[in-house]
């Protein structure tokens, strides 16, 4: 029998490959990015502390959507691949 | 049997028998746990015909991101049972939901157990046979439940929100296999609900509104606008509801007696937004100390020690819909959504 795979999709054009460079989590800059939901601070926070036994965390960025329920904007997504190397993000509830 | 399935838009499986098809569609992650008709080359090719004219390409569907193929949409529908005259109206809703407002990701990886809810306006309801009255939310039509499903399997199939995995819905809900209904017009005394966003009587439209199932309002003994306003708010006033945050809509559905009732009375469907609105409330007192610490952090707090379930009159829907008996329907959306109309596409 032949059928038409129900779960067929094309990629977008447009679609990223992701960078293959390892993370130097000493040195590279770093953003908490947080998707506002309860406690999500809390565990960036307890992220923060752990980095902070391996490197300096004053440098490292803290960002936050404006609705748990919304995609971030675009403009914050555009300042944060743009000004940081990896981004951690907590999906608090 | 190829193993790579995801990377080929057709596949040849062997020559199974329902059953073994069915073992295999779920080995595959196709189902929903209900039986699936197998979407031959054949059948599909019956789908695509009555979508001639609808060429306008479909952005990625999320969370997978990847763009479906109207024959990958098709298997679908033919999965889920559909006539192969209900596609255009599943493609309608497909597109509903891909309208940025509508929020897909969003819906579909949220905790909260919404689905599309699918109402369907025009002539299309008759000529497809769609339940406007009677147990219209409930079994027993092949158009409301299969229309449903289609678009669910395309969600999971294509979109790839996987219960469990994409999907994170802490319960779900039924609606997640099928809500799919039509306004019955023609025991509405106002005018259409697709009329009044804009569109001609004669169009035919789907709207979709990221939802949960319907909540029941039982009001038997109000005779009055009065009445039946008073037990469609404090229904409608739920401290433990998405909408608690004010920032999305919701459908108020009216069961034609209600309807008839607030008509007589001199309500126009404004009126009604307008009276819900206002009465539709949640006194602090209802709401725990830590949740209005946490609406108050996002930066929502009461009028007059009453919290409001929607941002405006404008923001809840009304529509009829059902058969006799004086009950009506409140459906809360996800919240962080928008209620979206798309005219269905005709065949050329």
């Amino acid at each position: 029998m032949r059928i038409v795979n129900p779960s067929f999709g094309l990629m977008p054009p447009e679609a990223e490959q992701i960078s293959t460079r390892p993370v130097d989590w000493v040195h590279d800059p770093i953003v908490l990015f947080s998707n506002s939901k309860p406690n999500a601070r809390e565990l960036l926070e307890g992220v923060r502390d752990k980095l902070g036994e391996i490197r300096n965390v004053d440098d490292v960025g803290f960002v936050y959507k404006d609705s748990a329920s919304q995609p971030a904007p675009a403009a914050i997504i555009d300042q944060v691949s743009g000004k940081y190397r990896v981004a951690l993000l907590a999906l608090g509830d | 049997m190829q193993d790579d399935v995801e990377e080929l838009e057709v596949l040849e499986i062997g020559d199974l028998d329902f059953d073994q098809w069915n073992e295999y569609a779920i080995e595959q992650g196709w189902s929903d746990g209900m039986p699936l008709l197998p979407p031959t080359e054949t059948a599909v090719a019956r789908f695509t015909a009555v979508s001639r004219g609808d060429n306008e390409p479909f952005p990625p569907i999320s969370p997978r991101r990847v763009i479906p193929t109207l024959d990958s949409l098709a298997a679908n529908a033919v999965m889920a049972g559909c006539r192969p005259e209900y596609f255009p109206v599943v493609l309608a809703a497909l597109r509903g939901v891909l309208e940025p407002d509508y929020n897909l990701h969003g819906s579909l990886a949220t905790t909260h157990p919404c689905a599309p809810v699918i109402m369907v306006n025009g002539p299309l309801r008759k000529q497809l046979e769609i339940n406007c009255s009677s147990n219209c939310f409930g079994q027993g039509t092949r158009a409301n439940a299969t229309i449903g499903r289609a678009l669910e399997l395309i969600l999971l199939n294509i979109g790839g929100a996987k219960p469990g995995i994409m999907d994170r819905s802490t319960q779900g809900s039924p609606a997640k296999f099928s809500f799919c209904f039509g306004e019955n017009e023609e025991e509405s005394p106002w005018e259409p609900y697709h009329v009044r966003r804009g569109f001609s009587a004669s169009d035919s439209v789907v709207t979709v509104m990221s939802g949960e199932p319907p909540h029941n309002i039982n009001d038997h003994a109000s005779f009055s606008a009065e009445g039946i306003l008073t037990t469609i708010s404090q229904s409608i006033a739920q401290p433990g509801s998405n909408l608690m945050y004010g920032k999305g809509p919701f459908m108020l559905v009216l069961g034609p007696e209600h309807a008839a009732t607030l008509k007589r009375d001199g309500l126009s469907i404004g009126d009604i937004q307008q009276e819900v609105f206002q009465r539709a409330r949640v006194h602090v007192s209802r709401v725990s100390k830590e949740n209005q610490r946490e609406y108050a952090g996002a930066d929502r707090f009461p009028e007059n020690d009453y919290y409001t379930v929607c941002p405006g009159p404008e923001d809840i829907h009304v529509a009829v819909a059902g058969g006799p008996g004086k009950h009506s329907a409140y459906i809360p959306s996800f919240g962080g959504t928008a209620v979206c109309s798309v005219r269905v596409s005709q065949p050329a």
